[in-house]
């Protein structure tokens, strides 16, 4: 990219000393979260965010983040990256801390699959976790044969969400709105019930999981670095880093190629995308076999993390729950999905108190955002091909 | 008339009980500009709808190039080489001039899941291309547009959005534009600035043909070879712009019609 | 199979339908004035039935044991309070959001669904327990071979039938109706022909709801229980209903209501692994019920203009 007047934004020196400092400081505050066990020190914690938060947005800090992203994003999503490994590192034998951050971690993933099909081509999935279930028992079937190696049981995972979506193309294709809804609507009813009657896959107690192994090293032992023991959840958080990771990639890549770019006119804009040659129906068939196949790796990947599975955990309050993740976020936003996914997550966990209430809660929070804040948390930057746009202009 | 290159054969479109094209028939002519004019609702967007796809025909035959193109997918008609504005302006409002007017090149930019997630050097190297394709046809138009290629469509107002949507329609080097009403929305100067844009492009980009739709008759006038009045969906006059005005049945559609 | 089964399947279906066609004509009436979904429908309709519920417990506690009059008390209390309700929320959430995109409506209204249900399954005293709802009807029934007809459902049935023919009435024969149709074709036309249209958008989100808590009660009366979770389940039958019978009409509604509970009687009766897949099977053809008619059996008129 030659000759594009690409400059860097007059108002910093280091355009991303900012984002630098956030990232770090995010690190920080979710070790500071995870490990704190008071209510009085969690709430503590949560009141400092909502505070900084306010502060950055007063103090026009916020506007320069933004600038910051814009300008350097790929080196801070690394910094993000190599942040998340070292608090993964960080929490070494602190179990139940690992364990948060590797189901936010696939939660994410999982929201990011969702998120091509709400938040790019703008099409309605409410069988998320249907799809997540998938994967999920694709592994535990899986496990019980030894020939396949587990990593081929996470692409199995996608795969057997894929196929599972095919059926569902031609109702997809078709419909458009509370037509297109009723479908995915449908399946996930139908998924539920199913598991939930057939003896095969274990009837509504569900399945155990066999765990992970990767080149013979199995993921249910604990890693022992210099003598020094680990939780084996390290192995599952930084397989769902990498997961997550690599997909955060993908999607970053789709949303700044040709098929990303239909997608969005395909979802502003159906009968103008028709008239420019965009294929509506590729462009949705796309949207929606990636998005599941991504839902079902996530959920392939979890499903061999908590060991055990059963119909409860994939139902349709579930699926609502993945996307209040997404729209929380925002649509289309990565980041903000993150911080949702981390929000659904954590907020529940850490404060027992609202454990009981959080469908009651997030349902509120949604409501309210939806209302108030249609955009989402963090809302989805404006569409470029570039990395590096403009900063400012 | 030159060799023909698009033809309606006694088109007919009915809404339920309204019949918006009522045995239709006409010949466009390469290179030409026709203007199709007429009361509200004669039946001249429905006319353009038919034509690219939008709605089938309930009778009668399109054809283009020679070609049947009759109830082709709005794709098909696209990659026959027809394109189209429409009388609402539907850009993406989000996007920026340059996604919008990227949406306009799909023929072209389009690819494998490989080439647009994997392997991205192709990728690139059409970015960087159409950028400077898609700079050069917004600066024919208005130079200061072109320096504001990643600015969202949504924040420009509607002389502006017109000109992108016209862009949008002009990148993929189409066979035939169709316009319908680009001054809706428009003070008399800036239609009159917005047809010389046009003409200036269609001066460098041999045998475009064009068919305008607009109310603005001293467009029509000064711009049209031949003009076709609607009326109720039929036909009622043809002629050049100076015929067509002084037909009694075109006066007393006209009149009747207020 | 002999005929006291298939009459047994018959009785069944004809009853789950007319339950199915109660909650389905509301999805269909709140599109038609307002182009919405509201997907709290079968919340609150799970509402209205524990408003019946409470009603019935109140109705003990001060002495009143005849079980009509207490039938009647549950029944005004249940439709009326279920009424208001669905009128409070067209007036702050559905209405206020009028402009809003298709999504965002549809995904408040879910939200909201599911607010309600944990609210009750929270704050509903042992909420999250089934409830024994009283047979206030009476428990006579017929023998006819194999088939026994019980008297309790013939009522619920006729009763049922009866209110979707007095709404069917309403809608087509009254000046209210006339409004609610006037509504639902053309809102700015209605405006001008002086039509008050808030309060034709609340009377109609009031009766769609009443009449929904009518197949609540219905569900209570005949299943002798209530949970938290039935709204869930009715309410995404009803509106699969409202969808595959074709959005915006009425008989749409009710053809699919009777539609999907035959497709759970036929999965029941016919499948031959296990009846268990009944609702599988029901969503499985639904599902291709949408690839066949994109846009429901009975197709409301498109206006998409371009
Ligand atoms: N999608 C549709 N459904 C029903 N009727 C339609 C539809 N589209 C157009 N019509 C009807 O067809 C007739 C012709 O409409 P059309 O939009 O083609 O008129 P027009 O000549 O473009 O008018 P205007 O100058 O107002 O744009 C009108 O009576 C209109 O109401
Ligand atoms: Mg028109």
């Amino acid at each position: 990219m030659t000759d594009l007047p690409i400059s860097s934004p007059a108002s910093a020196a280091r355009p991303w000393a900012a984002g630098a400092a956030v990232i770090v400081a995010a690190g920080v505050y979710a070790w500071a979260l995870l490990m704190a066990e008071e209510t009085w020190q969690v709430t503590g914690l949560l009141a400092l965010a909502v505070a900084a938060v306010l502060a950055a947005l007063k103090t026009g800090f916020a506007r320069r983040l933004h600038q910051d992203w814009s300008a350097s994003e790929t080196r801070l999503n690394r910094l993000a990256f190599a942040t998340l490994i070292v608090l993964i590192f960080v929490l070494s034998d602190a179990h139940f801390a690992l364990l948060m951050v590797a189901t936010t971690l696939l939660y994410f993933t999982a929201s990011m699959g969702l998120n091509i099909q709400f938040g790019f081509a703008g099409m309605a999935n409410f069988a998320g976790a249907a799809f997540f279930g998938a994967g999920a028992y694709t592994a535990a079937v899986l496990g019980t044969v030894t020939a396949v190696p587990p990593l081929l049981t996470l692409a199995l995972g996608g795969g057997v969400a894929l196929v599972l979506s095919l059926p569902l193309l031609l109702p997809i294709v078709r419909t458009t709105g509370h037509y297109a809804a009723v479908v995915t609507i449908a399946f996930g009813v139908l998924f539920r019930t199913f598991l939930e009657v057939n003896e095969i896959l274990g009837g509504p107690q569900g399945l155990m999981v066999a765990p992970m192994r990767l080149f013979g090293w199995d993921f249910n032992s604990a890693p022992v670095i210099g003598g020094y023991e680990m939780s084996f959840y390290v192995n599952y958080a930084l397989l769902a880093a990498a997961l997550a990771g690599l997909v955060f990639m993908l999607m970053r890549r789709l949303e700044r190629s040709w098929i990303g770019l239909h997608m969005d006119a395909v979802r502003l804009d159906e009968t103008a995308a028709a008239c420019f040659g965009i294929s509506v129906t590729r462009t949705k068939v796309t949207a929606f076999l990636m998005g599941n196949a991504i839902l079902g790796v996530s959920g392939a990947l979890y499903g061999m993390m908590i060991s055990f599975i059963a119909p409860a955990s994939f139902t349709f309050s579930d699926s609502l729950l993945m996307v209040s993740i997404v729209l929380l976020g925002g649509l289309g936003s990565l980041w903000g999905g993150a911080v949702a996914a981390a929000i659904v997550v954590l907020l529940p966990e850490k404060l027992q108190l609202l454990q009981e209430y959080r469908f009651l809660l997030f349902s509120i929070l949604v409501i309210l955002v939806l209302l108030f804040r249609p955009d989402g948390i963090l809302p989805r930057p404006m569409r470029s091909f570039f990395a590096s746009r403009r900063a400012g202009k | 008339m030159t060799q023909t290159l698009l033809e309606f054969r006694n088109i007919v479109k009915r809404f339920g009980g309204v019949t918006a094209l009522d045995d239709f028939s006409m010949r466009l002519g390469r290179a030409e500009i026709l203007g199709l004019i007429g009361p509200n609702g004669s039946g001249k967007t429905t006319s353009f709808n038919v034509l690219t796809g939008i709605y089938p025909a309930t009778a009668g035959q399109v054809l283009f190039d020679g070609q049947d193109i009759t109830n082709a997918a709005a794709r098909a008609v696209y990659e026959a080489g027809i394109v189209r504005t429409f009388q609402r302006s539907r850009l993406c409002l989000p996007l920026s001039i340059y996604d919008n007017i990227m949406i306009g090149d799909t023929a072209r930019l389009t690819g494998s899941l490989w080439s647009n997630l994997i392997s991205r050097k192709r990728l690139h190297g059409q970015i960087d291309a159409s950028y400077r394709l898609a700079r050069d046809l917004v600066g024919s138009f208005s130079g200061h547009l072109a320096d504001r290629m990643d600015q969202p469509v949504g924040a420009l107002p509607m002389i502006e959005r017109r000109r992108i949507e016209i862009c949008r329609a002009l990148i993929s080097g189409p066979r035939l534009l169709l316009l319908d009403e680009p001054s809706a929305g428009m003070t008399h100067d800036e239609t009159h600035q917005l047809m010389d844009d046009i003409l200036a492009v269609r001066a460098r980009g041999a045998g475009l043909s064009i068919i305008i739709v607009e109310h603005e008759m001293g467009v029509i006038e000064r711009i049209t070879d031949r003009c076709i009045v609607l009326s109720y969906g039929r036909k009622i006059a043809e002629g050049t712009y100076a015929e067509v005005a002084a037909d009694a049945e075109v006066q007393n559609a006209y009149l009747g019609a207020d | 199979m002999d005929f006291g089964l298939i009459a047994q399947y018959l009785a069944n279906g004809i009853l789950l339908g007319t339950m199915y066609a109660l909650v389905a004509v509301g999805f269909t009436l709140f599109f038609g004035v307002l182009d919405v979904i509201k997907f709290s429908h079968g919340d609150v309709l799970m509402l209205g039935t524990f408003i019946g519920f409470t009603a019935w417990l109140g109705l003990e506690a001060i002495g009143v044991a005849n079980p009509w009059v207490q039938l009647l008390g549950v029944l005004i209390c249940s439709l009326g309070g279920t009424a208001l309700i669905g009128a409070a929320i067209a007036k702050w959430l559905v209405l206020p959001l009028k402009k809003a995109p298709q999504l965002n409506t549809l995904l408040i209204t879910l939200m909201l669904g599911t607010a309600i249900r944990e609210a009750v399954r929270l704050f509903y005293p042992n909420g999250s327990n089934p409830k024994a709802f009283p047979a206030l009807l009476p428990d006579a029934a017929v023998e006819l071979g194999s088939f026994s007809l019980r008297a309790d459902s013939v009522i619920l049935v006729l009763a049922g039938l009866g209110l979707i023919g007095l709404l069917n009435l309403v809608i087509n024969r009254t000046r209210l109706g006339l409004a609610i149709r006037a509504v639902a074709q053309d809102e700015e036309t209605a405006r001008i022909m002086g039509i008050n249209y808030t309060l034709v958008v609340l009377a109609t989100f009031a009766i769609g709801s009443g009449v929904a808590a009518f197949a609540g009660i219905m569900n209570g009366l005949y299943y002798n229980e209530i949970n938290f979770g039935m709204g869930l389940i009715l309410g995404l039958i009803g509106f699969s209903a409202a969808i595959i019978g074709g959005l915006g009409n009425l008989y749409g509604a009710i053809l699919g209501g009777f539609l999907f509970a035959g497709l759970q009687v036929i999965g029941a009766a016919l499948l031959p692994f296990a009846s268990a897949y009944k609702d599988v099977f029901a969503f499985a053809v639904v599902i291709a019920l949408m690839a066949w008619k994109p846009t429901g059996l009975i197709p409301e008129r498109s206006s998409d203009r371009v």
